[in-house]
């Protein structure tokens, strides 16, 4: 049932504030109308007895329960101290103007709710209007930390703030995918998608509370040991070794991929989870880049093989760390130019959202693959077959890399030399809707939260690629083009979940992997329908 | 001259409020950018999809350019006609757009009753000029007055009827609807009760360049409508930058420094100076991988590890 439910009643007492009820997110059409009627697995009450989890059906931070009223009231103390701090510009220069914008400019229309996939595809739960947290902070913020607030809060809107308020706001501030999308079409220009982003950052920087996704296995054991992924130097050695031999044995082409080279034109920073999850994908890249004689090189430094930058998530202290190695490591190489390879979110953090950070020999050019790709496949240097691509192809778009960079035709063109059947998705380009696997949730699988990110905040993406390949047979193999990790990640386990392949035939990958297919003269296709790849086969 | 010193007093404060909002915002720190595309200010190609200098293979090696032409092309029918609003939330732009529009023709209005008030002060009170000023105070006022009336009515409906609009809304919400209705519907109500021609408006805008002590000095107060409106538009003025309706003007700074702000940084350049002072502040976030203490800066945290794998 939906409950109707205000900001303030974030802080009452409850075991659940919002339940998503079996048929109620939006309906699937044929053949998957059993999916209609599916509803989260419920929480083990075993493993939430002493986690915070009463804010819905699911949990992604599982934030340890306070003992005692005194701990819980010092965390409320902590909670103000760090939102205090987003105001200070020794705290938050990065954000600082944007943030005191969008916290005082809200004319609470609701604009932004219609443009959100999370709420509609939730069937229109209200505390997953963008809105819904950004008033939350907005309220708490005019009411603890304004003077006179205390008055001024029967008049501005009220709120009470208690451990409850502030443990279900970290949790909600992990169901928005920060695709920005609300920012977009809001009239005024406010932006809830930032402010989500600014409570992530508080929870973080002052608390330690992030998911353990993101932060504990994620930037920290970044900076530790080399990668995300746990990935030392050595290991992604052997990766991209292993890589060379598969390519060599699944295409019959021979390729070699240059490590540190000094000097070379570019430094191409892959997604590490390329490597491990789609070695196909730091395999077609070396192809395209041999066959089209460009001097490059991948870094073996802890960190220089692994382009991802989690604290754009949720901590600007994290963000910044790695954003300097990334940087560091191209200077030391004497690149040109660094290549961000196929990862929408870490092209926004090096390209956009470092740039105001990088000073000096660290701020080296940062360029899309999107855009390198195109110069070569456009540039006559290679020569194509589309036809080896006749099959449905559609485009996703990473929101990090269109809406957030406005990288949106490259990609495109490439499309329309190579693939005779591509067709766009409804809407496309600045307008598209996100994965579902942003911000983080693309790896984030504890507890149910994958099967909440499977069920709710992935579904509009799944309804859009159904809807972009309408009326073609369900045997005939489709590709969904994703040119980033993450939404890869995301697609490839909504196809999983829906069965989508046994289905509608549907498949998904990268775009070098079209291209590399596309290539007039490879002894054999890289792209393979049907067939496991050699590395799970094996 | 009571009604007068109000004018003069919320005049004042609108000034010193407006500029005090501008002022914050010119001398906050530099930001990281946070753009999001389409960015209007782009060149026409791009504009049309949304793209970005960043398509082109090592723009860096390019001036970076805007067209204001393009982003007047995008403002003007924004600002004027609530383009964005008419295409995402249609229902809510049919009494969102006469709001605003009517305020606009207030604005306008009240330009017009000030220029013709300079040249009755400078003796040209009649004329072609001041004729047709008078016409365009007339069309302009009134056409103000009936859109305003019927958007400030409109949308406190809307708030009262729509759920997603009342559980967002406070008392000042209601507040600030009411009061500007209060202000339109009593201005409306003075012009139908026989100063159809804004006589009376012009009369006090007159007073108010002259002190109150000139000819052709409007007594105010000669009805309740005629006092409702000059004690309201008054305090109206006053009243908005004091508020989140502020945003009739601060959406300069979330469009051109925030949404839009995709100015490279350059080595060497002011930008770079800029980013080199964030750097040496020193932040004081508690939580233990920050490893901060208010000595170090952001310049010695983002070089250093984390405090939990050291």
């Amino acid at each position: 049932m939906n409950i109707r439910l205000k900001p303030s009643d974030i802080a009452k007492a409850s075991d659940c504030l919002c339940h998503i009820d079996p048929g109620e997110l939006s309906l699937l059409p044929p053949p998957y109308e059993d999916f209609n009627q599916r509803a989260l697995t419920p929480l083990k009450p075993e493993k939430i007895n002493n986690i915070e989890a009463s804010l819905d059906d699911t949990v992604a931070i599982g934030i340890p329960k306070p003992a005692t009223k005194q701990e819980e009231e010092a965390l409320v103390r902590q909670f103000l101290s760090g939102l205090k701090k987003l105001f200070e510009k020794e705290n938050n220069w990065t954000f600082l103007q944007p943030l005191m914008l969008s916290m005082e400019h809200c004319a609470k229309c609701q604009t932004c709710s219609s443009a959100c996939p999370v709420f509609e595809m939730s069937g229109g739960k209200d505390i997953y209007r963008p809105i819904f947290r950004a008033e939350v902070l907005r309220r708490i913020y005019r009411k603890y930390l304004k003077p006179g607030g205390k008055i001024t809060a029967k008049l501005n809107g009220d709120i009470d703030l208690n451990w409850t308020t502030i443990a279900r706001l970290a949790e909600l501030s992990y169901r928005c995918t920060l695709c920005r999308r609300c920012a977009t079409v809001c009239p005024i220009g406010v932006d809830n998608g930032l402010i989500n982003h600014e409570i992530r950052k508080l929870f973080s920087q002052e608390m330690g509370i992030a998911p353990k996704e993101i932060h504990d296995k994620g930037s920290v054991q970044h900076l530790r040991v080399g990668s995300s992924t746990g990935m030392t130097p050595p290991a992604a050695k052997d990766s991209v070794e292993f890589i060379q031999e598969e390519m060599e044995e699944i295409t019959g082409y021979k390729v070699s991929i240059p490590w540190d080279v000094e000097g070379a034109d570019i430094l191409l920073l892959h997604n590490a989870g390329e490597m491990l999850a789609w070695p196909e994908n730091v395999g077609a890249f070396a192809i395209i880049f041999q066959a089209a004689g460009i001097s490059w090189t991948m870094s073996s430094e802890a960190a220089g093989y692994d382009a991802v930058n989690y604290g754009l998530w949720y901590d600007d202290v994290q963000f910044s760390r790695v954003a300097v190695k990334h940087a560091d490591i191209a200077r030391k190489l004497k690149v040109k130019k660094i290549v961000i390879g196929e990862c929408g979110h870490a092209h926004k953090a090096l390209t956009v959202i470092a740039d105001r950070l990088l000073t000096g020999d660290l701020n080296i050019p940062r360029e899309s693959a999107m855009v390198t790709l195109e110069d070569i496949v456009m540039s006559g240097r290679l020569k194509f077959d589309p036809l080896k691509n006749n099959f449905p192809v559609t485009l996703h778009d990473p929101c990090n890399v269109v809406r957030a960079m406005g990288i949106v035709e490259p990609q495109r063109r490439i499309l329309r030399k190579i693939a005779p059947q591509f067709r766009e998705m409804t809407p496309h380009g600045v307008d598209n809707y996100c994965c579902g696997g942003g911000s983080g949730f693309a790896i984030m699988s504890g507890y149910n939260f994958a099967e909440w990110r499977n069920l709710v905040s992935s579904r509009k993406k799944f309804l859009q690629i159904l809807k972009a390949f309408e009326g073609e047979p369900p045997d005939v193999p489709k590709y969904v083009c994703a040119p980033c990790s993450n939404c890869k990640g995301a697609i490839r386990d909504i196809l999983h979940y829906y069965h989508a392949e046994e289905r509608s035939g549907l498949h998904y990958g990268g775009l070098v992997e079209l291209v590399v297919n596309a290539l007039a003269g490879m002894k054999k296709p890289i792209i393979r329908f049907g067939e496991k790849p050699s590395w799970e086969a094996k | 001259m009571g009604f007068y010193v109000l004018s003069y007093l919320c005049i004042m404060v609108f000034i010193g409020a407006t500029g005090y909002l501008i002022y914050r915002q010119i001398n906050l720190p530099l930001h990281v950018r946070w753009e999001i595309y389409p960015v209007q200010h782009e060149i026409t190609a791009r504009t049309a999809y949304g793209g970005s200098y960043m398509e082109k293979v090592n723009w860096w090696n390019d001036k970076y350019e805007n067209s204001r032409i393009n982003e007047l092309k995008y403002m003007v029918p924004e600002i004027l006609f609530l383009r964005g609003l008419w295409k995402e939330n249609r229902s809510l732009w049919w009494f969102s757009f006469p709001l605003h529009f009517g305020l606009y023709l207030m604005i306008a209005t009240f330009a017009l009753l000030l220029l013709h008030a300079c040249f009755t002060l400078g003796g040209f009170s009649v004329g072609v000029v001041s004729f047709l000023l008078s016409g365009l105070i007339v069309a302009a006022g009134w056409s103000g007055l009936i859109l305003g009336s019927i958007g400030s009515l409109g949308m406190f409906y809307r708030r009262l009827t729509d759920r997603s609009l009342k559980d967002y809304s406070s008392f000042s919400d209601y507040f600030n609807i009411i009061f500007i209705g209060l202000f339109f519907i009593s201005a409306l109500a003075t012009c139908l009760s026989g100063d159809s021609f804004l006589e009376g408006a012009k009369a006090y805008t007159f007073g108010l360049l002259t002190a109150g002590s000139s000819r052709n000095l409007y007594v105010p107060g000669q009805n309740v409508a005629g006092f409702l409106t000059i004690v309201s538009a008054s305090l109206l003025v006053a009243y908005i930058p004091l508020t989140h309706m502020s945003h009739m003007f601060m959406k300069y700074f979330l469009y051109h420094n925030v949404k839009w702000d995709d100015v490279p940084n350059r080595r060497g350049g002011q930008m770079e100076a800029a980013i080199k002072n964030n750097l040496e502040l020193k932040p004081t976030w508690q939580a233990k991988h920050i490893n901060a203490d208010g000595h170090k800066s952001w310049r010695d945290i983002a070089s250093s590890a984390p405090k939990e794998m050291k």
